[in-house]
């Protein structure tokens, strides 16, 4: 099978903050359509760092990101026209209601022609009840407003997915059609770059997993290399292993 | 994408719980201010009427134009209603007479101190201090408190330019702060309207210019919020920053400008100037005396060892000429003397006129001093309210004056033609009739055009549209450089 280009690209992705901490040391990997994406590492790892280096949130020190072949940092309009995110801790507008959210953020990522039909659709894909639909964000939770974040990202329609810890406050069985829902994502084509700690998730969906430890990338398996290997026992090696190089 | 982004704003305030408990606090405080201030103006209308009656009785009951005295009131002016400025501090009434001088006196104030205490609650407080507040309330966190909430984020990684982001957080708070509080300003004009206040269409049209100030006013507090909010990364600071400001502009700079300038230029007290012509009149006639005795030596040197007879022709031949002399240096002292109190009351007025000068300069350094002074400008209670019917009381008494004169001489000699023969000659006094007053000069309020009111306020109104565009211009350049996360 052709390969084709690359959705999303980290290139030589360096970033040193103002205070001198390197939170990223010319990190490169690329994410396909129709892959999933799967970041470990450990707290402060980097992968934030990253994500917010696609989103165009900080500017890379040195290298860039590309989405579509466009480096963000030069043109991030257009970048960002084909980039969808979901942030590890989604706030909406607590005074609207998870439709206006929706309808907000759906017109501002480009489109205009979706009905309150469809977002119910989309809330329902996502697991949220319709009681809550017409309920201000106000009286959420942690991980109903995680729906409600995945479901603007999923009405946004763009070819790549950003997720920072997606997962983090939903519980174990939103957590699973969560994956369901990924698997359906990629299914449509869609490059998902996901950045979490549930190792055992990632192995069940990623395409290909990258281990991240203080601002490197150090290890990358795709889902064949995987096969028959114990991704936490490889986790926890790597992270030890790059820690005893270090020292 | 700007629709988008603006119609959220607008749905944020409109939805926002604060908004219903705050909007309906000004509206109400509006409407009861102008309603309120109806009544008193209203009040000093009757009051007015009242008084005008008065003094036009007495004048008509009186018998002789020795006699006649009339009074001067300022005219109660509609637009007090709106900026009372410093209509209740200064005088209603002045008497005009061919005797006394004019002088504004009793004040509203001065008649009833308690309101003095905490002053009278207009339209233009209620801009000045409480929308202003409530500008800063729905402002002061409209960028970082995103950034706080974590919807700044989402917001931006959508392709959404900066530069329209922030034109429509300004539009939308302005559109959806200001048509609002249209609804209490149109009510309170209907107020005006059927309560039948006789407004002209001068006032009517300062009026609307004042409401447009307020709007302006309004406008650069929304846009100091702005500023604020997106120079700083959490809401608790821009808050604080705010309140400060507000704190200054609103109750500090004013205050402060007017003490600085009391401190650089120095106004002498009324006593002390009293004080300082009094010494000098003193001085020149206690000179005058001396001279007059050392002049009385030396010219009654040579009727020394003269005998009483001799002495006496001496005099007598002398007197006249002496006198004559003594007289002409009197004149000249007090010509002098006059001269120098006429130039101690310029200094005086001068300085006075300075020192305001430099205070209203002090005082622009915040907008709050810049709105005031251009409201009290448009409605005429501006600090030269005084001035402007002192000036034109003065002028009516100089025709006043003139007219009583002119009929005292009348009156006088039909008095001595009545009395022609009698030995016993009465100068003053009428007869038992009233006079016929039809014809004496009746007082004209002074006028305040358009342009009197408005060309004063264009510095002021100026300053304003520029400190908004500053606050703008600078919240926008610093948003681009806004860190969202
Ligand atoms: N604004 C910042 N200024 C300075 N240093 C920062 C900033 N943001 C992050 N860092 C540092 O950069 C490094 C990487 O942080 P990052 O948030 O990317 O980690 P992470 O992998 O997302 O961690 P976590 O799993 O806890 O979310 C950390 O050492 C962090 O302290
Ligand atoms: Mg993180």
């Amino acid at each position: 099978m052709e390969t084709p280009r690359p959705m999303l690209e980290a290139d030589g992705l360096t970033k040193r903050y103002e205070d001198g901490n390197l939170a990223l040391d010319h990190v490169s990997f690329d994410v396909y359509p129709g892959q999933v994406y799967a970041m470990l590492g450990g707290n402060g790892a980097g992968k934030t760092t990253a994500i917010n280096l696609f989103l165009n949130f900080i500017e890379p020190t040195d290298g860039e990101a590309r989405v579509d072949g466009i480096a963000t940092h030069k043109e991030p309009l257009k970048a960002k026209e084909k980039l969808a995110y979901v942030s590890e801790n989604v706030m909406l507008y607590p005074n609207f209601t998870a439709l206006q959210n929706l309808d907000f953020f759906a017109r501002l990522g480009g489109n205009t022609k979706y009905s309150k039909d469809d977002y119910r659709q989309v809330l329902l894909r996502v697991g949220l009840e319709e009681e809550a639909h017409n309920r201000r964000l106000k009286g959420y939770s942690k991980g109903m407003r995680q729906k409600c974040g995945i479901a603007i990202s999923i009405l946004k329609n763009a070819p790549a997915i950003l997720l920072d810890e997606p997962t983090s406050g939903l519980d174990p069985k939103a957590a699973v059609e969560f994956i369901r829902l990924l698997e359906s994502l990629r299914e449509e084509g869609k490059a998902i770059l996901m950045s979490t700690h549930d190792i055992f998730r990632a192995k069940e969906v990623a395409d290909v997993v990258g281990i991240m430890n203080e601002g490197n990338l150090v290890m990358q398996r795709s889902r064949e290399e995987l096969v028959g290997e114990d991704l936490e026992k490889l986790y926890v090696e790597y992270m030890t292993g790059y820690m005893d190089e270090v020292a | 994408m700007f629709a988008t982004l603006f119609e959220k704003e607008l749905k944020a305030i409109l939805l926002s719980p604060k908004f219903v408990a705050t909007f309906g606090v000004c509206s109400l405080l509006i409407l009861l201010s102008v309603f309120i201030g109806v009544q008193e103006y209203k009040a000093g209308v009757d009051q007015y009427d009242t008084a005008m009656q008065l003094a036009e009785q007495e004048v008509r009951e009186a018998t002789s134009w020795w006699g006649v005295n009339n009074r001067a009131y300022r005219q109660p002016n509609p637009m007090q209603i709106f900026a009372s400025g410093v209509n209740n501090d200064i005088g209603r009434l002045s008497n005009i007479s061919t005797w006394t001088e004019v002088k504004l006196q009793q004040s509203a104030y001065l008649d009833n101190s308690l309101f003095a205490v905490f002053r009278f609650i207009d339209f233009t407080f209620i801009v000045q201090v409480v929308l202003s507040l409530f500008a800063i309330l729905f402002t002061y966190n409209a960028i970082n408190g995103e950034r706080e909430s974590g919807t700044l984020k989402l917001t931006f990684s959508n392709a959404v330019p900066r530069g329209q982001y922030m034109l429509a957080k300004f539009l939308g708070a302005w559109v959806g702060l200001v048509v609002p509080l249209l609804i209490p300003i149109t009510l309170a004009l209907l107020i005006v309207v059927v309560l039948q206040v006789p407004m002209t269409g001068v006032e009517w049209s300062k009026l609307l210019t004042l409401i447009g100030v307020s709007i302006l006013y309004f406008t650069f507090f929304i846009m100091l919020g702005l500023l604020v909010s997106a120079l700083t990364k959490r809401s608790t600071v821009s808050f604080l920053v705010l309140l400060v400001v507000w704190v200054l502009f609103v109750l500090i700079l004013p205050r402060a400008a007017t003490m600085a300038a009391g401190q650089i230029i120095e106004v002498p007290s009324v006593a002390e100037v009293e004080s300082q012509k009094d010494r000098y009149r003193t001085d020149r006639w206690t000179a005058y005396g001396e001279e007059r005795s050392a002049k009385w030596r030396e010219r009654m040197e040579p009727a020394e060892g003269m005998n009483e007879e001799e002495r006496t022709q001496f005099l007598e031949e002398r007197r006249p000429q002496w006198m004559q002399e003594d007289d002409d240096d009197r004149q000249v002292m007090q010509e002098e003397i006059a001269e120098f109190e006429r130039k101690v009351n310029e200094d005086l007025r001068n300085r006075k006129a300075e020192q305001e000068r430099l205070a209203f300069v002090l005082s622009r350094f915040s907008p709050s001093s810049s709105y005031q002074l251009a409201t009290m400008n448009l409605a005429g209670t501006n600090t030269t309210l005084k001035t402007r019917y002192e000036e034109s009381m003065k002028a009516y008494r100089t025709a006043f004056a003139q007219f009583v004169e002119a009929k005292r001489i009348e009156e006088r000699k039909k008095l001595m033609e009545q009395q022609r023969g009698q030995r016993r000659v009465m100068i003053f006094g009428g007869g038992e009739e009233a006079l016929d007053v039809s014809e004496l000069p009746r007082y004209e309020a002074p006028s305040h055009t358009f342009p009197e009111a408005f060309g004063p306020s264009v510095i002021d109104v100026g300053l304003l549209a520029l400190f908004s565009v500053i606050c703008f211009g600078g919240a926008f350049v610093s948003f681009l450089r806004y860190d969202v996360r």
